[in-house]
This record gives C-alpha cells, sequence and structure tokens, in this order.
C-alpha cells in the first residue's frame, strides 16, 4: 500500500507548506476570475431582491426548482469530509492521512453555500430569521419543531459546528509549525492559534484521542444530516415519489457516492495545481476508486429500492409522476444521463486498476458521478411538482431563468475560491498525519520479499 | 514464537489482544481439534437432534391440524424460518467480506463463518412448506374486490412468481456458499489427509486430491474466493429484499415499505455476526482455540457490531418518522398493528434487545476489549432478531384478507400453539444439529489463513517498547 | 529551591529516547521529563510516563445537558403555541426526536472539544522553554527540574548525544 519514498520533516515542511510560505503564480488571477464571476452572481441576487422571485423560473405548482436542487446537491457533498476522515481513521486506513484535512475543509465550505441556498431561494432573505430562530417572546410565536423544515437549520447547523471544531482542533500541531515557520504579523496570528502548542506526549495522546471520539461522534451527526434534508421531502404526503421511507438512507449514500468523488477530483487538482506528487499519489487515488465501486453499488441499490416501490403500491397518481419522470420529454432523457453517469460510466471506468491510476480518466469518472447526482435531486424534486395534482387548477412546466443558472453556477465558483483561500493560509494535507504514517512505516520480509507494514497500537 | 506465553504478547500496550499461532503446529493442532469428540459437544449433539425431532413432531401436528389451506397457521413457522435464514445465510459473508477489506483479524474466524454453508442446504429444505402456505398473487375471489392481485414486486406475475424464483434463489446461495466453503478448504483437506481415517478420509481425497498448492492453484483459489463472495453477496441481497417483500410486506396490504429490504439486509449482518461472536467465544473458551482466537477479533468485530446496530435502528427509525407524518389511516394502522397494539411486547423486547442493550454495552471500551462483551450484545442482537422476525412474520401471516388495497382494521394478535413451540424449538436444534455435524466434518479453523496470517504478523520494537506490526501485501 | 526547566534537542528519536533512560538512571523521576516532537509517536515509544485523561467523561456530560435541553425546547415550544397540524397531538415524541437528538450530539461535540483542550493543558499562556526546530523534525526532551540537578541533566542529555542543551534565558 505505501508506494512513496520517505521524506524528511524538513522535505514535508517545504512542499506542504508552500501553498501559504509562497503564492503560486496562476493564484491571484485565477481568484479574481472567480471573484468576478461571484459578483455577477450577487447583481444577479439584487435584481432577484429588488425584483421579487417572478424572474426566476419558478411559478405554481413548481415552487421548488434550481435552488433547493443545488442545495441537496452541496449537502450532499459535505458529506465526503466526514465519510473520509471519520470512517478511515476509525478504520485505521493508513491511506487516508493526506486526503482528511481537505475532505474536511471541502464539507466546511459546500456546507456554508448549501445553507446559502434556501437563504436566496425564500425571495426574502431577511425573513429567514423569522424562521430559524423565530424565538418571538414579546409575540409569542415559537418556532414550528414539528416540520422538518425546522429541524434542517438544527441538523445542518450542528454538523458545521461539529466540522468546523474538529477541523480546528486538528489543525492545531500545523499552526504551531507555521507559528514557528513565519514572521512578523502572520507569526503572531499563528501564535495565537496554535494556543501555546509544544507537542509533548499528553498533547499528542489527546490530538489522536480526539481524532477517534471526534469521529465517532460526527459520524451520527453526519448521516442525520442527509437524512433530514431527505425528510423535507419525505415527510409530505401530498407530492407523489416524495413518501418513500428508503429516503432517508438512499439520499446519505448518495451523498457519499457524490461527495467522495468530489474529493478524489480536489485531491488530483490539489496535487496538480501544488505538486505534492509525494503526498498524494496514485495509490491513494486507487484506494478513493476502489471505495467508490462499493459506494456506487450500493447507491444504485437504493435506487432500484426507491423506484421498484415507487410502482410497486400500484397508486395511479404515483405511477404518473414516473411516467413523467421515464417517459416524457425532457426529464426521460435526463433520467438515461443520470442513470448512466451516475453508475455505469464511473463504474465501469473504476473497474481496472490501470484507469484508477490514471488522473484524467479518474477525473472524468468523478465529474461524471457529480452530473449525475445533480441530476438526481433535480428529477427527485422538479417531475413530483409538475404532476398535475387533484386540486390544481393552474400548473405550468418549469424551465429555469438565466438568474437561477448564474447563482448556480456562481455556487461552484464560490467553494473553489473559498478552498483556493484557505490552501493560502492553512495547509490542505495535514502536516502531522503524514509525518505519524512516516514514524509507524516499517516492513516485514517474507521469504525474498519484503511487504510494507505498519505499527499498531491496537 | 512460543504459542504461549506472556513474551509474545510485548510491551503491555495490548497483551492478550492478538495471538500467533505457531506456523509448524497448526495443522496437527487443528485437524486433532476437529476430529475429537469431547463429552460438551456430544451433548450439544444430543439437545440439538432432540429438538429436531421436537420439530418434526410439531411439524405434523401444524399439517394435520391446519394444512396449507390459509397462510394464518404458519405464521411461527415463516418467523423461525427467516430468523435461521437471517443469521445462516449471511453467515457466510462474513468471512467474504473482511478477506475482501484484508483484515487480518478476521482470520480465525473465516471458517466459523463459512460452515454456515452446509446450513443454507436446511434453508432451502425448511423453505419448501412456506411456498405452499403463501397465499397466490392473484387473488382467487377477484370479482367484486379492489385488487386482482396483492401488492407484488411480480407486477405482470411471470411463471412460477415468486415461489420457484424465492426457491432458485435459495438454492443458488446453497451453492454458492458450498462453493465458496470447498475452495477455501481445500487447501486444509489436502492438509489434513494424512491424519484423517475412514470416511473423511474418502471425503478429503475426493475433495481436495488434486490439490497440492503450486502457485497458480493458490492465484486461482484467491480469485475464485473473491469472485464467488462478490456474486454470493449480490444473490444474497437479492433474496433477501424478495423474500421480505414477499413473505412480510406483501401480506399487510398497504404496507409499501422501501427501506425494509435493507433494513432486512442490515440486520441479517448484524444477527450473522453476532451469532459467530457466540460460537468463536464457545471454541475460545472450551473449544481449545484460546491460542488461535485472541482478543482482537472480538474488538474489531464490536466496532462492527456497533456501527450495523445503529444501521438497524437509523433504518428502523426512517420507516417510523415516514409513516408517523403521513398519517394516513392504513399507515396508523400498519404502526398500530407491528408496533404499538397486539404485537407491542415483542416489538419492545425487539428494540430493546436489538437497539438498546447492545448499544449500551458496545459504547464501554473496557467491555470491547474483553471476549465476553461483544459475545453478549451478541447473544441480546440474537434474542431481537429472534424477535423481530416472529412478530413481523406472525403478524405478516395473520392479517386476513391479503388482497386489500390499504390496511382497513388492526387485527388481533395471534399467539403460539403446542405446535408452533415445537416447531420454533425444533428448528433452532436442526440448524444447530447441522452446523455441529458439520464442524466435525471440515477442518473448523481456517489452517492456510491462519498460517498465512503468521508471517504477517509479528511483535516488533519501535525504539522503547513492543508493537504490534501489521503487513498488508498488495 | 527553584525548578527550572532544561531542554536537550536530539536530531534522532532514537537518542532522545536513550536520553530518557539516562535521565531515569540519574534519578530525575518520569514527571519532570516531556518528549517534545512534531508528530505523534506511539505511546510508550520514548519510555515515556503514561498519560491519564479524563476525555470520555466530557462527552456523557455535553450529551446529557444536550439531551435535557433538547427536550425542554422542543416540548416546551409545542406546547406554548399549541397549532393542530396533520391531525398530530400537540405534544408528541417523533417530532421532538430529530431536534432532540442534535442537541444531544451538538453537546456532545461542544464539551468534547472544550475536554480536549482543558485536558491538553491550552492554551499555555506563558511560553516555555522550546525551541523552532522542534517542528523541523527535531526532538525536545524538556526536563523540569530543581536548578541544583542542572549538572547531571546536562550531562546525562549531553551524553546520549543532544545537539544543543538550552536554558531559559536571562538565568
Amino acid at each position: 500500500m505505501q508506494e512513496g519514498r520517505t521524506l524528511s520533516t524538513r522535505e514535508i515542511n517545504r512542499d506542504l507548506l508552500r501553498s501559504i510560505l509562497e503564492s503560486p503564480r496562476w493564484f491571484w488571477p485565477v481568484v479574481t476570475v472567480l471573484g468576478i464571476i461571484l459578483l455577477v452572481a450577487a447583481i444577479a441576487i439584487g435584481i432577484m431582491v429588488n425584483r421579487g422571485l417572478g424572474v426566476t423560473g419558478l411559478n405554481r405548482p413548481v415552487a421548488w426548482g434550481f435552488f433547493i436542487t443545488n442545495f441537496v446537491f452541496w449537502i450532499g457533498i459535505s458529506h465526503a469530509g466526514v465519510m473520509l476522515s471519520a470512517i478511515l481513521r476509525l478504520a485505521k486506513a493508513e491511506w487516508r492521512r493526506p486526503a482528511t484535512r481537505a475532505a474536511e475543509v471541502l464539507t466546511l465550505f459546500s456546507l456554508m453555500t448549501a445553507m446559502i441556498m434556501p437563504i436566496v431561494h425564500t425571495g426574502r432573505p431577511w425573513r429567514i430569521l423569522y424562521w430559524v430562530f423565530p424565538y418571538d417572546f414579546a409575540r409569542g410565536i415559537w418556532p414550528n419543531i414539528r416540520t422538518p423544515l425546522v429541524w434542517d437549520p438544527s441538523a445542518i447547523l450542528t454538523y458545521l459546528t461539529s466540522s468546523t471544531l474538529f477541523v480546528i482542533i486538528a489543525l492545531i500541531p500545523d499552526f504551531a509549525v507555521l507559528r514557528d515557520h513565519t514572521t512578523g504579523v502572520a507569526h503572531r496570528v499563528y501564535t495565537l492559534l496554535a494556543m501555546g502548542w509544544e507537542g509533548n506526549a499528553r498533547q499528542w495522546k489527546l490530538q489522536i484521542t480526539a481524532g477517534v471520539l471526534l469521529s465517532a461522534l460526527i459520524l451520527p451527526v453526519f448521516v442525520s444530516v442527509h437524512s433530514i434534508v431527505s425528510w423535507d421531502f419525505g415527510m409530505a404526503v401530498a407530492v407523489k415519489t416524495w413518501h418513500s421511507t428508503v429516503f432517508a438512507p438512499y439520499f446519505v449514500v448518495g451523498a457519499v457516492h457524490s461527495g467522495v468523488s468530489a474529493v478524489a477530483f480536489v485531491l488530483i487538482l490539489l496535487r496538480w495545481c501544488y505538486g505534492w506528487q509525494d503526498y498524494i499519489r496514485h495509490e491513494h487515488i486507487d484506494a478513493l476508486g476502489r471505495l467508490l465501486i462499493v459506494v456506487a453499488t450500493g447507491w444504485f441499490y437504493f435506487l432500484i429500492m426507491e423506484l421498484l416501490f415507487g410502482m410497486y403500491g400500484r397508486e395511479a397518481d404515483e405511477l404518473a409522476v414516473r411516467g413523467l419522470q421515464f417517459t416524457q420529454w425532457p426529464y426521460n432523457a435526463w433520467f438515461i444521463v443520470f442513470v448512466v453517469t451516475t453508475y455505469f460510466i464511473p463504474v465501469i471506468l473504476w473497474l481496472s486498476r490501470a484507469w484508477r491510476r490514471n488522473l484524467w480518466i479518474m477525473s472524468i469518472a468523478c465529474i461524471s458521478v457529480n452530473i449525475g447526482m445533480w441530476l438526481e435531486r433535480f428529477l427527485i424534486i422538479v417531475p413530483g411538482l409538475v404532476n398535475k395534482q387533484v386540486f390544481s387548477f393552474t400548473w405550468a412546466d418549469y424551465a429555469p431563468s438565466p438568474f437561477e443558472i448564474i447563482i448556480v453556477g456562481a455556487t461552484f465558483a464560490l467553494v473553489t475560491m473559498l478552498m483556493l483561500l484557505f490552501s493560502r493560509v492553512f495547509p490542505l494535507v495535514p502536516l502531522y498525519d503524514v509525518k505519524e504514517g512516516d514514524i509507524l512505516k516499517t516492513e516485514v520480509k517474507v521469504g525474498r520479499r519484503t511487504v510494507p507494514a505498519t505499527f499498531r497500537e491496537d | 514464537m512460543a504459542s504461549s506465553g506472556e513474551q509474545q504478547h510485548g510491551g503491555g500496550h495490548h497483551a492478550g489482544m492478538w495471538v500467533f499461532p505457531v506456523a509448524e503446529r497448526v495443522t496437527a493442532e487443528v485437524t486433532g481439534r476437529t476430529f475429537a469428540f469431547p463429552s460438551g459437544y456430544k451433548l450439544a449433539l444430543g439437545v440439538a437432534g432432540i429438538l429436531t425431532v421436537l420439530g418434526v413432531i410439531g411439524f405434523i401436528i401444524k399439517l394435520t391440524s391446519s394444512g396449507f389451506g390459509s397462510p394464518g397457521p404458519w405464521g411461527y413457522y415463516a418467523g423461525i424460518f427467516s430468523f435461521i435464514f437471517m443469521a445462516t445465510g449471511a453467515a457466510p459473508l462474513v468471512a467474504v467480506a473482511f478477506r475482501f477489506t484484508k483484515s487480518h483479524w478476521r482470520r480465525p474466524l473465516s471458517r466459523v463463518s463459512e460452515l454456515f454453508a452446509l446450513v443454507g442446504v436446511v434453508n432451502v429444505i425448511l423453505f419448501i412448506p412456506l411456498m405452499l402456505a403463501l397465499p397466490p398473487i392473484l387473488n382467487p375471489a377477484a370479482q367484486g374486490t379492489e385488487l386482482e392481485v396483492r401488492r407484488t414486486l411480480w407486477f405482470e406475475v411471470p411463471i412460477g412468481a415468486p415461489h420457484w424464483w424465492d426457491f432458485l434463489g435459495l438454492v443458488g446461495l446453497a451453492v454458492c456458499s458450498l462453493a465458496i466453503l470447498w475452495l477455501s478448504a481445500m487447501p486444509d483437506m489436502a492438509q489434513a489427509r494424512s491424519s484423517a481415517t475412514g470416511f473423511r478420509r474418502a471425503l478429503y481425497g475426493l475433495l481436495a486430491g488434486s490439490w497440492y498448492g503450486s502457485k497458480r492453484q493458490w492465484i486461482h483459489q484467491k480469485a475464485g474466493l473473491a469472485m464467488l463472495g462478490a456474486f454470493y453477496f449480490m444473490l444474497l441481497v437479492f433474496v433477501q429484499f424478495v423474500f421480505i417483500t414477499e413473505y412480510a410486506m406483501s401480506m399487510v396490504p398497504g404496507w409499501k415499505d422501501s427501506v425494509l429490504p435493507p433494513m432486512y439486509t442490515v440486520m441479517s449482518f448484524q444477527t450473522a455476526l453476532s451469532l459467530i461472536l457466540v460460537i468463536m467465544f464457545v471454541m475460545r473458551r472450551w473449544g481449545g482455540y484460546a491460542e488461535y482466537i485472541g482478543v482482537s477479533p472480538f474488538w474489531s468485530a464490536s466496532k462492527i457490531l456497533l456501527g450495523l446496530t445503529l444501521l438497524w435502528t437509523y433504518h428502523l427509525f426512517a420507516f417510523f418518522i415516514t409513516y408517523w407524518y403521513g398519517r394516513l389511516e392504513f399507515e396508523q394502522n400498519i404502526i398500530r398493528y407491528l408496533f404499538t397494539e397486539p404485537y407491542l411486547v415483542l416489538f419492545l423486547g425487539n428494540f430493546l434487545f436489538s437497539f438498546v442493550t447492545p448499544f449500551l454495552l458496545l459504547i464501554w471500551n473496557p467491555l470491547r476489549k474483553s471476549d465476553w462483551g461483544p459475545t453478549l450484545a451478541g447473544c441480546f442482537a440474537l434474542l431481537g432478531a429472534f424477535l423481530f422476525n416472529i412478530r413481523t412474520f406472525t403478524a405478516a401471516f395473520n392479517t386476513g384478507d391479503h388482497y386489500e388495497f390499504a390496511l382497513s382494521r388492526v387485527p388481533a394478535a395471534v399467539l403460539p400453539d403446542f405446535g408452533d413451540i415445537l416447531i420454533i424449538l425444533g428448528g433452532l436444534g436442526l440448524a444447530a444439529l447441522v452446523y455441529l455435524l458439520a464442524a466435525k466434518l471440515i477442518p473448523n479453523m481456517s489452517i492456510w489463513e491462519v498460517k498465512e496470517g503468521a508471517k504477517y504478523q509479528k511483535m516488533d520494537t519501535l525504539m522503547k517498547a513492543d508493537y504490534l506490526v501489521l503487513a498488508k501485501p498488495e | 529551591m527553584a525548578r527550572r526547566p532544561i531542554l536537550g534537542l536530539f536530531d534522532s528519536a532514537n537518542s532522545a529516547a536513550d536520553a530518557g533512560d539516562a535521565l531515569r538512571q540519574a534519578g530525575i523521576p518520569d514527571t519532570d521529563v516531556d518528549f517534545l516532537t512534531d508528530a505523534p509517536y506511539p505511546e510508550g515509544a520514548f519510555g515515556e510516563r503514561e498519560e491519564k485523561h479524563r476525555l470520555y467523561i466530557f462527552p456523557f456530560i455535553g450529551g446529557l445537558l444536550g439531551l435535557t435541553t433538547g427536550i425542554l425546547l422542543t416540548s416546551m415550544t409545542q406546547v406554548a403555541y399549541p397549532l393542530v397540524t396533520g391531525g398530530k397531538p400537540i405534544l408528541s415524541l417523533p417530532p421532538m426526536a430529530v431536534v432532540t437528538y442534535e442537541g444531544t450530539m451538538l453537546g456532545a461535540i461542544l464539551f468534547t472539544v472544550l475536554g480536549i483542550i482543558f485536558e491538553s493543558r491550552l492554551p499555555k499562556l506563558k511560553a516555555g522553554l522550546y525551541d523552532k526546530r522542534i517542528t523541523e523534525g527535531y526532538i525536545g526532551v524538556l526536563v523540569n527540574t530543581e536548578e541544583t540537578q542542572h549538572g547531571q541533566v546536562e550531562t546525562a542529555l549531553g551524553q546520549s548525544g543532544a545537539v544543543e542543551v538550552k536554558r531559559e534565558s536571562g538565568q
């Protein structure tokens, strides 16, 4: 499993702090371009707030469209962080080491981006306060904790808080490295952040215990977040195809599928941008590819459950929505694209070891998954709403307006920019985790062959 | 390296967790224990035999008193079948799964898990009466009723659906798991052949005669195990899906529950792992395998058992909250029928033993680092799964009109009669009997895996202390 | 007599571990010796003392507090604004489950994080004896002992191959 050469501490510091201590030539131009995209989106949001939601394609009966789809999509991406760092940490998988931090940080930024979507979607964002924090003692109005729309913020804020703290705790030792490698204002800031870390045995023991304990505590939160997002749909009886008991695990597995693919893609980008060939190695991407075959197949199983039991009921109105999904233009075309891009293209690519180790092919597979997963959410949300219900007398199809497309597109720029800015000030590959891996690395001789091995504490 | 004593256990960081059997002695020790008949074993075999006889009597009573005219009387039979199928069908998968993840701690439990292949044959036989008891998909009194067919997976009702398809699935599972067992045990049988006598010698000659352990054979054996394992996994998930849908869900009008098959599958993994932990505990404590089965398999399996326990509860909650929120009349009736009214006691027991007790036991590190802690949790989980199956299937088989569109009332609970009790005891006895016999037929510890493991695991010194070193060849 | 720190810097982990042995032989108790590293070594690798902590209590306390808060918040708001929705009872458990669960987990995680910081004895406001080279891969052996023993300590560190032995400046 361990290929790569052994690096000295000095080399590890130099390589992994490169993104912070020196900024590459492409850095600021890229950030500027992303900033311009965000500016355009901000203007679009401004016009939307000024004119009202009429500028979007949303209308009766389709009240949830691109924004909510994008919200569910980014929540999904945010599941990668914990999936990788917590599960792999608990499973003591050695290959997790370089991937954990980037995954956790992707979690943070995609969660934040996800939270923006429903706020934008309300059309009058300032009013969101009355929903999320409506503790209005004067008028005696309380939040309706019986609605999943209130569960959502509770789960997402819990997840955001805990993942942020998780990242910060794991950053403390790296802050200390930065403290020792900087001068001036930066030195003072990192000194403050490092909280006087000196790296004694007690601090390390707690750092390691904390990693395991926090992983175990965040895992149940991570499962709950996307489950609760799924219950935004599942609790409703009125919209057919939404009231399905399998939604919670189906959404969670789908989220892991898209999230881990996204992390694999981000790692490939980082390797390429910062020249981290010695850290993010082919074996890591390969391992992610193998993991993804399992996740994808699990997801496919849940997809089959969702579809089969949709029809199992033989209820006319539910079958009508399925008909819309499977047979009517353009949903039928999107449906085919969705299934092919989410499962068949990537899994076929991942089956070959050589292709898993080809970064171009891996990138294509990972992007393909995320195109498919975006469509999945769209195809769950929109057809159910488009379908005419018993007492709806005005109804229309849904097509996104340019405003929605611009805003949704800009969320990708936002996450990219936040990741880049983060990498400018904090290391995206955990230094101490990589160094620990090197300390524990050893070999076992079996006959004439040397097999890579690790020292284990239990 | 010595096989016992303290020196092998290193610097106290994981004393006793790992044991490293001496490669040279493994074959002789394992075959010796496999071929021996201690009194405890004979007693267990006797009890299992008596229970099996009682079960046959119970079955005859049931058959003569009720026949296969209506499914109702066969509810308890279905429950006990499902329990045995749930636990023993998924059991061979435990070896497959941890061989796939290349976990070293799995080595002593591989064969314990694979021997369940022979119980798979029992599953096929026990399934036949259930096929006869299942009402047809097409409503015999179609005129004037709401549905011509039950709600069913078999939309166009192909020939033989669902009975023969399920049966085919079970046969496929049995054949596949036997193939896994044969392939996995082949090197061991070849080694045990020299010390075996009589029937076993002939059997080993037949099954492993051509094995001489060439590089090529090893490569083919490993590739074969991986492929058969993947196939078994997919087939098992499919058969479980069809079985729980056809024999439980579709029998309760209106019960449309897409999370039930995944939940059943998760519970089968929980139950199978629990069963294997219990057997390993017995082998470690009383079977003379203390030098083979350390605490580390318990410690590692306990984390997975905890995860599966939480997953089961999560799936249950996903069902419950959706139905509770939907609040349609039939949804309320189904919750009342299956959970809160006639079968409340069984449900509470099921929840207590499948979730509460294992969860509370397994969150304590000191308990998980013992051999009895995870075993105790496993015992509870087995009891919980038993109650789950009895509750679900007895309720499903006794809903009355299976062709209604939605459940419009809450039927009463059905208590077991004398025949049912005998059938339950007999079912458990038969499964145990077959397993006990299987454990004497084929080396009950995976000799080649334990020997292979000895090459890749050792204690080694890093600076001032000894640690476990695990090597993972690609 | 005042206790003062003294820091030996080593460029190899093995010699730092040997220094630990030498100090023990010189009669310095384990509790006075700390090994400063830039990455976690497996426990006991330096032959150092075992560190006891009570981190596992924190999530239980936090979880309990979060659970209580969750139950109170959800039950009281339901009662405070009695609006019947979908024919469901005003005060019922299933809708409380999610918010209560999140409250419990949030409490547990917040307390765990506090516990980590507290048990790591962070933040350390007054900077102790330290050397920047530790994050470059050097191992620091920090001995906090009576000044009378400093001579002994210095010899032990030096003989084990310390690259440099530092004392607090201005002493």
